[in-house]
This record gives C-alpha cells, sequence and structure tokens, in this order.
C-alpha cells in the first residue's frame, strides 16, 4: 500500500515536471523577445519589418523570373549569355567591384570630425537605403573601415582630405529626410563634432561611383557546399 | 562519516528521486515567474495585436529568405550544368561564382574566430544609464570595424551576414541587421588569418573597447578560436532599384584579379 501512494505521488510530482518543462520550452520560442517590448517599439518593429519583407519579395520575383527564364532556355538548348552577363553585372556592381551609376546625395564634411562618427553616418545611409557609397574616389564596401584621429582620418589606410565628400546613391529625398530629420544624425554629428560642418545635398543628376579595387575573394575560406 | 553514509544508504530510492524531482520542480517554477515578469508588465490588449503582427511578420521573413537561398541555389545549380558547354560561358560563370563569393551571397567555411557580447549581469547604479549596460549596436558596428581593420575578410553576426548594405541599429531594445532583428547574446563570427585574435587584441582600438565597455561597465566580452568558422549566405535583396550597373571590360580569362587591399 505504501509503495503504491510512493509510486503515485512520484508519478503526479514528474508530470508536473514534464507541464512545466513544455510551458517553460514554449516560452523561450518565438514571441519571448517581443513579449518586453513596449506598444511604440513594436510598431516601430513591424513598420521596419513591413518594408524589409517587401523588398524581399521583390527579390525572389526577381529571382523566379531568372530562373524560370534558365530553365526556358535550357528546355530549348539555348544559353543565354546576356542574361549571365546581367546578373554578372548586377551582383558585381551591388558589391562594388563595378563603378555603378545613379542619382542620390552628397554630403560634404569639412573641419575635425571622429572616425566613429564617419562611420555612423555610412552606417545611417546603409539604413536609410542607399545602394552604393564612396568617400572621395574610394568606394565604401563592406569591409571598409574608417580608421585615424580627427585631423588625419583615413579610409582602409589612405588618407582622406579637408573637406571629403561621401557621396551615396539612392532615393534622394529619403536619404536627405533621413539625415536631416530632428535629432537625426547630423544634428548628432554637428552636437558632438562641434568644429566640423556637415552639408548635405539631393543630387538628381546621375553619379558614378568607382569600383573598389580591393581583391573582395577571401583567402582564408572557401564556398561551404 | 560511517554513519553518516550508512543513514544516506537507508533512504529509501523514491525518496531520492521525489527530492530531486521536487527540486527540478522549484527551479522551473522560479524560472518561469523570472520570465513572466516583463509580459506582465506591458499586457495589454493592443500589444498583444502587435506582438501578434510583428511574431507573423517575423515568421514571412524566415521564409521569404529560404525561398531567396533557395532559389539562388537553383539558379546555381543549372548555370554549372551548362558550364562546360561553352569556353565563353565556362568563363562567365567563373566571374559570377567569384562574384558571388564576394558579394557574400555563398555560405563560407575557413579560419577565424566567434566573439561574443553580453549584456552586463552588474547591478545599474542609481545614478548609471541602463542602456551604457547593455551590448548593443554600438558596440558590434565597433567591433566589427575593428574586426575589419585587423584582417577579417567575412563577418556574420547571429547568423546574418554583413554586406555592403548592411547597417547595425538599434530598434527598440534589439538589433536590426540587415533586415533581421536579433536579441543577445550577439556572436560575431569572423573569417579571416589563423592569427586573427592576435591582430585584434594588438589593436589600440580594442584595447580601449574592452577597458571602457568591460571595465566600466561590465559588458561580457569572450571570444574563441575554433578549428574553423562556418558563415551563412546573405539571404537579403541585391536588387538596384536607384542604380544601375556601369560595366567594365571583363579580363581575359587567363588574367588574375589584382591583388592588394587599396581601394
Amino acid at each position: 500500500m505504501r509503495d503504491r501512494r510512493s509510486a503515485l505521488t512520484v508519478a503526479a510530482v514528474a508530470a508536473i515536471l514534464g507541464l512545466l518543462v513544455v510551458v517553460q520550452l514554449r516560452g523561450q520560442t518565438g514571441g519571448s523577445e517581443l513579449e518586453s517590448k513596449s506598444a511604440q517599439e513594436l510598431t516601430s518593429i513591424i513598420a521596419n519589418q513591413n518594408d524589409a519583407n517587401d523588398r524581399l519579395r521583390a527579390e525572389v520575383a526577381t529571382l523566379q523570373t531568372q530562373l524560370a527564364e534558365l530553365q526556358s532556355d535550357r528546355a530549348t538548348g539555348v544559353t543565354s549569355v546576356g542574361q549571365i552577363e546581367s546578373e554578372l553585372g548586377r551582383i558585381r556592381a551591388w558589391t562594388g567591384l563595378d563603378p555603378i551609376a545613379g542619382r542620390g546625395v552628397t554630403i560634404t564634411i569639412a573641419g575635425e570630425i571622429d572616425a566613429s562618427a564617419v562611420d555612423d553616418l555610412l552606417n545611417e545611409l546603409r539604413n536609410a537605403g542607399a545602394e552604393a557609397i564612396a568617400i572621395d574616389d574610394m568606394r565604401v564596401i563592406a569591409q571598409t573601415a574608417v580608421g585615424g584621429v580627427p585631423g588625419s582620418l583615413d579610409v582602409d589606410g589612405f588618407l582622406l582630405r579637408d573637406p571629403f565628400t561621401i557621396r551615396a546613391i539612392g532615393r534622394p529625398e529619403v536619404l536627405v529626410g533621413s539625415l536631416t530629420r530632428v535629432g537625426g544624425i547630423i544634428a548628432q554629428l554637428s552636437a558632438t563634432n562641434p568644429s566640423a560642418t556637415v552639408d548635405v545635398k539631393p543630387v538628381d543628376d546621375p553619379m558614378v561611383l568607382p569600383a573598389s579595387k580591393r581583391d573582395l575573394v577571401p583567402d582564408h575560406g572557401h564556398r561551404r557546399l | 562519516m560511517t554513519t553518516i553514509a550508512a543513514r544516506i544508504r537507508a533512504i529509501p530510492s523514491w525518496q531520492i528521486t521525489l527530492g530531486l524531482a521536487l527540486l527540478a520542480l522549484g527551479f522551473l517554477i522560479a524560472a518561469q515567474l523570472a520570465a513572466e515578469g516583463p509580459r506582465v508588465r506591458y499586457t495589454t490588449q493592443e500589444r498583444s495585436t502587435l506582438v501578434e503582427a510583428a511574431v507573423g511578420l517575423q515568421t514571412q521573413q524566415s521564409e521569404l529568405k529560404s525561398r531567396i537561398v533557395a532559389l539562388r541555389k537553383q539558379i546555381t545549380d543549372i548555370e554549372l550544368q551548362g558550364a562546360g558547354s561553352k569556353e565563353v560561358i565556362k568563363d562567365l560563370n567563373t566571374r559570377l561564382d567569384e562574384a558571388r563569393i564576394a558579394a557574400g551571397l555563398f555560405p563560407l567555411t575557413g579560419t577565424g574566430i566567434v566573439l561574443k557580447l553580453e549584456d552586463s549581469t552588474e547591478p545599474v547604479p542609481p545614478d548609471g544609464n541602463e542602456a551604457d549596460y547593455l551590448a548593443g549596436a554600438a558596440d558590434l558596428r565597433t567591433v566589427v570595424a575593428l574586426l575589419w581593420q585587423t584582417g577579417a575578410e567575412a563577418i556574420s553576426i547571429n547568423g546574418e551576414r554583413l554586406t555592403t548594405t548592411t547597417a547595425i541599429i538599434d530598434i527598440g531594445g534589439s538589433v536590426l541587421v540587415n533586415a533581421a532583428y536579433i536579441a543577445g547574446p550577439y556572436e560575431i563570427t569572423a573569417l579571416g588569418p589563423t592569427d586573427l585574435f592576435v591582430r585584434l587584441s594588438a589593436a589600440p582600438g580594442w584595447e580601449e573597447f574592452v577597458r571602457t565597455r568591460r571595465g566600466s561597465f561590465g559588458i561580457g566580452i569572450s571570444w574563441a578560436e575554433p578549428d574553423h568558422v562556418d558563415l551563412p549566405a546573405f539571404s537579403g535583396s541585391v536588387t538596384l532599384r536607384e542604380s544601375k550597373s556601369v560595366p567594365t571590360p571583363a579580363p581575359s580569362p587567363t588574367s588574375t584579379q589584382p591583388a592588394g587591399s587599396a581601394p
């Protein structure tokens, strides 16, 4: 009788334990991170995710068209050189391996400014949808790092002139709006770097940004199949 | 001593099982209560609708990214099948592969390091700023810039590959990398030379970062040098909407890319 009661007790505790493990594990997944955010933060996240998902849908559509054309060419025994060249051109321009042209914005910076402030500016331009950026005649790529001290900044080891100009390709009104909004990056830079002047101008005529001269294929890794 | 051991041996096994189970039960209840804290603070009808919408969008995003990766693989496979047909196609496909590797559109494996940044566990002093005790976008950008400066060739953060258009920003207490919201601890995986960490730790900026962020605010900074590191492919958009390529003449099939690091 006593053994049976013990077994029942252990079984009851084990059942509760199992239930709590499941509840805990479910709580760790999905929206647990979002649950801790305020309505305002969530609204901001949703707006950003909507934009991001729209861009991803456009990419899916582009790739589907490309795949359909390839499959059609293959079925008819034709290999489209033009299509491969077009894809190659798009990826090389996006990566920074080829020059790129388009309208956008110029930002002229004179005086002493921190390397981290320039880095923040590049980050803000990327966030605002810039498709390509150059500092003077140097194309900004993923690996680009701004270093040095105010007065002698360098981009990947190349000294910057004073003044220097950042050119970014994207929708001019969006880029200018994002940079110059109240409390935005330009206002922050002016507050933290009072000896620097930053001049932002939209550019409606196409600018040509140069290609990077760096070899971007890694030496210390290879494609994972 | 022998008396204690004898007493322990005398305890029935079901009592030991029950004791252990109750201990685990207590731990789980405590963990569950702790996890419930922030939810209780914000729970409103409006919020739960917003959370559902955000979770739905995140799910959509994951599906779209998987679709993009799958489509790119299908396209590459078809291109490879036609690779041997003509010399000109073969050359174009070789260049396309190189461009995709440079763009971050292929997953990579190689030598490198993994760095981890975590929120501070130190209590925030009454006159302190809570944000200083959290690992955030500015910390990630600092570490990423230092890694590029010291020889990293490719970087990902929590599975998001960094590319030429990647922004790293704080939004609503999370960090947005590419189109993905990520939460700490942040794992930065960098592909580079075998002495990448030696180079990084010798950089003055790294010393200052560790001193200010770990020394002053207790931000968790750790690293590992595994045998190899794996980086995922970029699964976002490479569509040019506002710009167009200005092609450069194709190199002859026998020429090589210019080596060097100067832009």
